[in-house]
């Protein structure tokens, strides 16, 4: 990433289905390139409650059709709003050219008619409650309507997946929301480029209308203190930013709820039949490097620990190994960086003294580092490093379980019955076979709830 | 006589030991190769780094640039062997971040961290430790020799731009206690040799500080990370913190008294502002009004307002309160051995003994300058340390004038009264799914 200061990168809001542009507003991080946004018209931004929100009475059906277009679209990206978004996010996010091509590249896989559908018959029963008031039939014989309606959502994206973006706008089209995305500052402009796409398939469309994306400053009491109210909004969505969750928070009250994809983090359990012989031995860290590099290791169910049912000497051949596999180059990982944060490093250096208690694998410039100690490292281990802690047993690495503890990899996957439980009691939310983290199943809860689920406003008809 | 003796002599001799860049660059960039030389053999890390970044030899500032360490170089020692009790591995650790082999030192019988620390001063290898709000000891290897030059230091100018004549007369009041492994606490002792009346000496308490209590937040926090802490234990800690903040009731109120009794004799009042404004409430209810004190009186406050029922412009209250006395105020860290002091016009001049050397945000490049004022990260060589490597990258975000002379009169360059740290600016904005634990630890990690 250039630090030398450049020039200021424009960046564009859409507001009710419209692309706005404009300067008005610069930006400069510390770290990444400034770059400017036109003014903010709060008034746009919001949907009054006497009229329903546009896309209240859009059929299902309709709505699939208009995201199957879009999907095509984005494959197709004819007017390049996709490529003009990648290019921007090159300059911009830390995750590197290769990663963010392939990513891009995937968007428009999101739009699959079975996996949406999976989604809404999970989630919601099905679209029954979506398109109109679902009967239901109580204990007693009396016949009662409920209805998923319309949410009004604020969703604060994340930036750190281009996938949450096109994910948050299919979550919000098929639950026929408003939605105002709040641009994260690591990513400017999947979210808009999508949006136009949609735009171009469906100029005017009510669900086009329905959408709105716009950057401030997460936790701008100018913008928040008005905006996030009951008269406006039912709920903030949020993958995270603390400023904004934590100014979120001084805003819930009745009518104004959180729902929060909870800043997580993940883990392995490797079992001791990854020694069996070579094989399983390549195969285990394999998939252990798929799951720790996964987007470079940005995603929340990235592997950052793995605690490994070894004695020392075995961990350090399975870290040799994990480290060769964690430089391989992936669609979702690639070995030329980013390079290890100098805090980050320092401290590792000073480990790499501390033979036997630590023992240090790899290098610091992408491809790859392993740690492997006692205990593990009291740091949070990012741009592909990873802790591999032996340990007598599995249950022995149990209670490093917790309350942020997203996924779990299991090898071989048959043990995954044997931790699941006690995973479950100390507050863990996926537990897969190993080298699937990044492989989420939509339709099945995600970070502990189902998601159209809490966006959706359930509404009674009672008889 | 060397570069670093050179230096050193900016100390003794009768000019003022803040001087102008051409005087002092030469001879720091030199002073710097050659502390190079010397420790780069001596401390591992040291050595590790500068074979990472091929460098051999530093000719320019930016040759000390990707030398710098960054703050957790010195707590990155595993926290598991402080709970453990793994003393001796405690020290390999401290080996690869010193200059100095802690080798002798038998640490049988040693129970906690405090015991370790005393154990290691017994034996000649002083630290100085300081926490941050990860809760996490920074633990700073030093010299005696480092520990002497902070005191030659301060007693050369200690009240500049006029510097007070150390005989022996001044009251000493330190509003904390008086024996710890703290910067300021060796500093104040050193002080008082140099200044106080033997019998004018006081502190809060002499119960020395103790570092296993700063490091409790540490371990609760793993205790919370294992899911073991109970609902009784997290009372038990914020009961205690909350004892530790609060005012120190009867030992302060004894305290403002002497100091209120002796107001007319020149004295070193040091403390936080909150404590400062506990002794202006005690002196207000024994009827003492604004401005009563000696002129030549040092008073020293820091440390914010929060938690503490104190109005907004308490700071200008107090200084009312003291009058026409002297601040001691600077721009320092317990990772440097010198002070930037500051001067009438409220700018912190550049002391001998280190190189500011400021960088963009990614502390990866030098932005110095000469003859234009410069914004960014604040990162130092300070040459003169010996225990340790003393090139570091601070969390500061500093605007420095490298021009050859500050509004005071006096040479640059000096650093603006504009120092924030980088976290007070709030996150980036960067918003992601990724968190670590910290996140839910309410109350014990940060505030």
């Amino acid at each position: 990433m250039s630090t030398v200061a450049t020039e200021v990168i424009p960046v564009a809001h859409f507001v009710k289905g419209e692309i706005v542009t404009g300067t008005e507003v610069e930006y400069r991080p510390r770290d990444s390139a400034p770059f400017a946004t036109p003014k903010l018209d709060l008034d746009s931004l919001v949907y009054s409650r006497a009229e329903p929100p546009p896309a209240a009475d859009v059929p299902y059906s309709e709505i699939i059709e208009l995201l199957m277009e879009t999907g095509d679209h984005l494959r197709r990206d004819p007017e390049g709003f996709l490529a003009e978004a990648l290019e921007n996010m090159v300059r911009t996010s830390p995750m590197g050219r290769p990663v963010l091509e392939w990513a891009y590249g995937e968007l428009w896989r999101a739009f699959d008619r079975e996996r949406i559908e999976f989604q809404v018959k999970e989630e919601l029963g099905g679209p029954a409650v979506l398109d109109g008031w679902r009967e239901v039939v109580d204990a007693i014989g009396r016949k009662h309507g409920v209805r998923a309606y319309s949410p009004r959502l604020v969703q604060i994206i994340a930036g750190n997946a281009p996938g949450v973006s096109v994910l948050s706008v299919i979550n919000g089209a098929i639950t026929k929301s408003v939605s105002l995305f709040k641009l994260p500052s690591n990513d400017l402009f999947t979210a808009t480029a999508v949006l136009r796409s949609l735009a171009a398939v469906a100029p005017g469309h009510p669900v086009t209308r329905s959408f709105s994306a716009a950057y401030w400053r997460g936790g701008d009491d100018a913008v928040e203190g008005i905006l996030f109210r009951p008269q406006f909004f039912d709920k903030v969505v949020a993958w995270g930013g603390e400023s904004t969750i934590k100014s979120a928070v001084k805003y819930l009250g009745p009518g104004f709820e959180l729902v929060s994809f909870d800043p997580k983090t993940s883990m392995s359990l490797i079992g001791k039949e990854a020694f069996t012989d070579e094989f399983t031995l390549e195969e285990a860290a394999a998939e252990a490097a798929i799951d720790a590099t996964f987007f470079n290791q940005f995603m929340c169910a990235a592997t950052r620990f793995i605690y490994l049912e070894a004695s020392v000497d075995e961990a350090d051949r399975f870290c040799q190994v994990l480290q060769r596999e964690m430089a391989v180059e992936r669609p979702s990982s690639s070995p030329s960086g980013p390079s290890v944060a100098a805090e980050m490093r320092d401290e590792i250096d000073a480990l790499r003294m501390l033979e036997p208690h630590y023992r240090i694998f790899g290098g610091y410039e992408g491809e790859g580092l392993v740690i492997r100690s006692e205990d593990p490292v009291e740091f949070y281990p990012e741009n592909k490093v990873v802790n591999v802690v032996p340990v007598r047993s599995l249950h022995e690495a149990l209670r490093y379980a917790n309350v942020s503890t997203q996924t779990v990899g299991v090898y071989p996957p048959s043990r995954k019955a044997e931790v699941r439980d006690a995973l479950a009691a100390a507050g863990t939310q996926r537990v897969v076979r190993l080298g699937r983290a990044g492989a989420a199943v939509r339709g099945l809860p995600h970070d502990g709830f189902y998601p159209l689920n809490r966006f959706v406003r359930w509404v009674n008809d009672e008889d | 006589m060397s570069a670093l003796e050179q230096l050193d002599s900016f100390l003794d001799d009768e000019g003022d030991p803040f001087r102008p860049d051409d005087e002092v660059l030469p001879v720091q960039l030199e002073a710097a190769r050659e502390r190079f030389e010397q420790q780069r053999s001596r401390i591992p890390v040291l050595e590790r780094r500068a074979k990472d970044v091929g460098i051999d030899d530093i000719k320019t500032l930016d040759d000390i640039v990707p030398l710098l360490f960054s703050h957790t170089t010195y707590k990155s020692y595993p926290e598991a062997f402080v709970r453990k009790g793994r003393w001796d591995a405690m020290a390999t650790w401290l080996n690869t971040v010193s200059a100095q082999t802690p080798t002798h030192v038998d640490f049988s019988g040693v129970s906690d961290v405090d015991e370790w620390i005393t154990r290691l001063w017994e034996n000649d290898h002083p630290v100085y430790v300081s926490s941050g709000t990860s809760g996490k000891l920074s633990i700073l290897p030093m010299s005696q020799l480092d520990r002497r030059n902070i005191g030659r230091f301060i007693g050369r100018v200690l009240g500049w731009p006029n510097p007070i004549e150390p005989k022996q007369n001044m009251r000493f009041y330190q509003l904390g206690p008086s024996r710890g492994p703290n910067r300021q606490i060796d500093n104040f002792q050193m002080m008082v040799q140099l200044f106080a009346r033997p019998d004018g000496v006081h502190t809060l308490s002499d119960e020395p500080l103790r570092i296993s209590i700063i490091s409790r937040a540490a371990e609760m926090r793993q205790r919370m990370l294992d899911g073991t802490a109970t609902p009784a234990e997290i009372e038990e800690f914020e009961n205690e913190a909350a004892a530790r903040a609060a005012p120190m009731g009867d030992a302060i109120k004894r305290l403002a008294d002497e100091i209120v009794v002796h107001r007319n004799e020149p004295m070193f009042v040091y403390g936080f502002w909150s404590q400062h404004w506990q002794i202006l409430q005690e002196a207000r209810a024994l009827g003492v009004g604004d401005g009563e004190f000696h002129p030549d009186t040092l008073i020293g406050a820091g440390g914010g307002a929060k938690g503490f029922d104190m109005p907004d412009d308490f700071a200008d209250q107090i200084m009312r309160f003291y009058g026409n006395v002297r601040r001691h105020r600077g721009y320092s860290m317990t990772e440097m051995t010198q002070v930037f002091y500051q001067c009438p016009e409220n700018r912190y001049h550049r002391p001998p003994g280190i190189i500011p050397l400021i960088l963009d945000a990614s502390g990866e490049h030098l932005l110095n300058e000469e003859n234009t004022v410069v914004e960014g990260r604040m990162g130092f060589l300070d040459v003169n340390v010996e225990g340790r490597w003393g090139g570091l990258i601070t969390g500061d975000k500093v605007e420095i004038d490298f021009g050859p002379s500050c509004p005071c009169g006096r040479p640059g360059p000096t650093i603006l009264d504009t120092i924030v740290r980088y976290k007070d600016l709030g996150d980036e904005d960067k918003i992601t799914c990724a968190g670590s634990f910290d996140a839910y630890v309410r109350g014990v990690v940060g505030q």
